[in-house]
């Protein structure tokens, strides 16, 4: 009842693996509308906390509300993540399908459209990330970058009420970072709810309502990006930022 | 005797040497299909996450790899009779084989799933498809190119394998050369045409192989 605002709630959420606690005691509410980002050096279980929301990772122990109802072992996993967009460091397009096939497919399986709706549907995202002339390249054919914004479009096709973007930028070239983040930026524009794990720090600042920093499993500190930036409140937080900054 | 090698008995016996080598080409091509519809079960049992189906797809495979076709061929057909089970040679030549290439076939489908990337999978489950979906539409779809090869490989060793059945009287290749040994009061000749006979099948299987590999890529996977 006490979670009816806002999109998604977690709640005292931990994981381990084999023993080892990847994340510990994690708490952060997500309101509509907003774009949270999550930083934090490699390991801090930033990935972990995203992969835990959609259910590619199950939780050990803690809650996690999604549209006030809460996400357990009676939820249907397969219908929480059509409306859960995600979107991977390494694109993890269907390597078998063209780029208009890698969104029609889960428009046909999932949705249920039929061959010409999918279609549709699909030229039109590839229009929004300005791809529509690589509709029937294979993957292979296609730079990391343009990889990448088939996948949000294939993602985006299923109108998701929440999109997760793990790393997305970290797997491309430096010069086609800027296509992929200006994607992103527009959805931000548009009202996408919005959980970026990313060490773009110009998106996170430019983009971002509120920052997650995250080290060694735990949330260390939670504030508006402006102040993270220019005033971050805990040492583990300064010394993060002097290294990225000094790169 | 000596190396007994006649031209005109080698000419003479290979019109029965071919009618040996349909029986060959006929069990092996039925044998395979069943093999291939039985391993990829074996295999997802193998890989499923349920205990159950895990044990019963691997106990599978390993008791058969683990124990040789002939053993398999005279089970099929002495040993089941005990149990009523009266078989004829061709069904009981094609159980044995098919449960024999299921195995096989089994490992071959379970490596291929195993090497497509991790992220396949997430991916596909990501848009909300079921486990199953994934399999069926992302995961064997691009599994398929890459177990083409070893699955050549499988059916050239079945087409050699085969003469196992000359043990229970199956007319084949081999058994039939056999024959012509003693019929003919010749070594060389027959056999030699035996072995004419099953490198003209498998030679051209690898070129074959080469051709579904093609056709079944797709964006260069």
């Amino acid at each position: 009842m006490e979670y009816k605002n806002g999109i998604l709630h977690v709640r005292n959420l931990y994981k381990k693996f084999e023993g080892v606690e990847v994340l510990k005691n994690i708490n952060f509410d997500l309101n509509e509308k907003e774009v949270l980002v999550i930083l934090g050096p490699s390991g801090a279980g930033k990935s972990t906390l995203i992969r835990c929301i959609n259910r590619l990772e199950e939780p050990t122990s803690g809650e996690i509300f999604f549209n006030g109802e809460k996400i357990d072992k009676k939820t249907d996993y397969n219908k929480l993540r059509e409306k859960i967009g995600m979107v991977f460091q390494k694109f993890n397009l269907f390597l078998h399908l063209t780029a208009l096939q890698n969104i029609t497919l889960p428009l046909k399986i999932v949705k249920r459209k039929s061959e010409e709706e999918a279609n549709k549907i699909a030229i039109e995202y590839l229009i929004k990330v300005g791809l529509k002339d690589r509709a029937n390249h294979y993957p292979i054919q296609l730079s990391g970058g343009e990889q990448q914004r088939v996948a949000i479009a294939r993602a985006l096709s299923l109108s998701p009420q929440i999109m997760l973007f793990d790393e997305p930028t970290s797997s491309i070239d430096i010069e086609l970072i800027k296509d992929v983040l200006d994607v992103m930026k527009n959805l931000a524009k548009e009202g996408m709810t919005m959980i970026v794990v990313s060490h773009e720090m110009g998106f996170a600042k430019e983009v971002g309502d509120r920052i997650i920093f995250m080290d060694k499993g735990e949330i260390v500190e939670e504030s508006e990006p402006e102040e993270f930036f220019r005033n971050p409140k805990t040492d583990r937080a300064k010394q993060f930022l002097s290294k990225i900054i000094n790169i | 005797m000596g190396f007994d090698f006649n031209i005109s008995l080698f000419i003479e016996s290979i019109p029965y040497l071919i009618n040996g080598a349909k029986y060959t080409i006929l069990f092996s091509i039925i044998s395979i299909l069943f093999g291939i519809v039985i391993g990829l079960f074996a295999s997802l049992m193998k890989i499923s996450k349920n205990f159950v189906f895990k044990v019963v797809g691997n106990t599978y495979i390993e008791v058969i790899r683990g124990t040789p076709l002939l053993l398999h061929i005279m089970i099929a057909y002495y040993g089941l009779a005990a149990f009523n089970i009266k078989l004829d040679y061709f069904t009981a030549g094609i159980l044995a084989l098919s449960i024999n290439s299921g195995a096989y076939c089994g490992e071959i489908f379970r490596a291929g799933i195993e090497s497509i990337e991790k992220g396949q999978m997430e991916a596909a489950r990501s848009v909300g498809m079921s486990y199953g979906q994934a399999m069926r539409f992302i995961i064997i779809p691009q599994a398929i190119k890459r177990v083409i090869p070893p699955l050549t490989n499988e059916f050239v060793a079945m087409l050699k394998d085969s003469s196992l059945l000359s043990i229970i009287a199956v007319p084949e290749l081999l058994r039939n050369a056999r024959q012509l040994m003693g019929t003919k009061a010749n070594v060389w000749s027959p056999f030699l045409g035996a072995a004419l006979i099953y490198l003209i099948l498998t030679l051209p299987l690898t070129r074959v192989a080469s051709v579904l590999e093609r056709r079944f890529s797709k964006g260069g996977v």
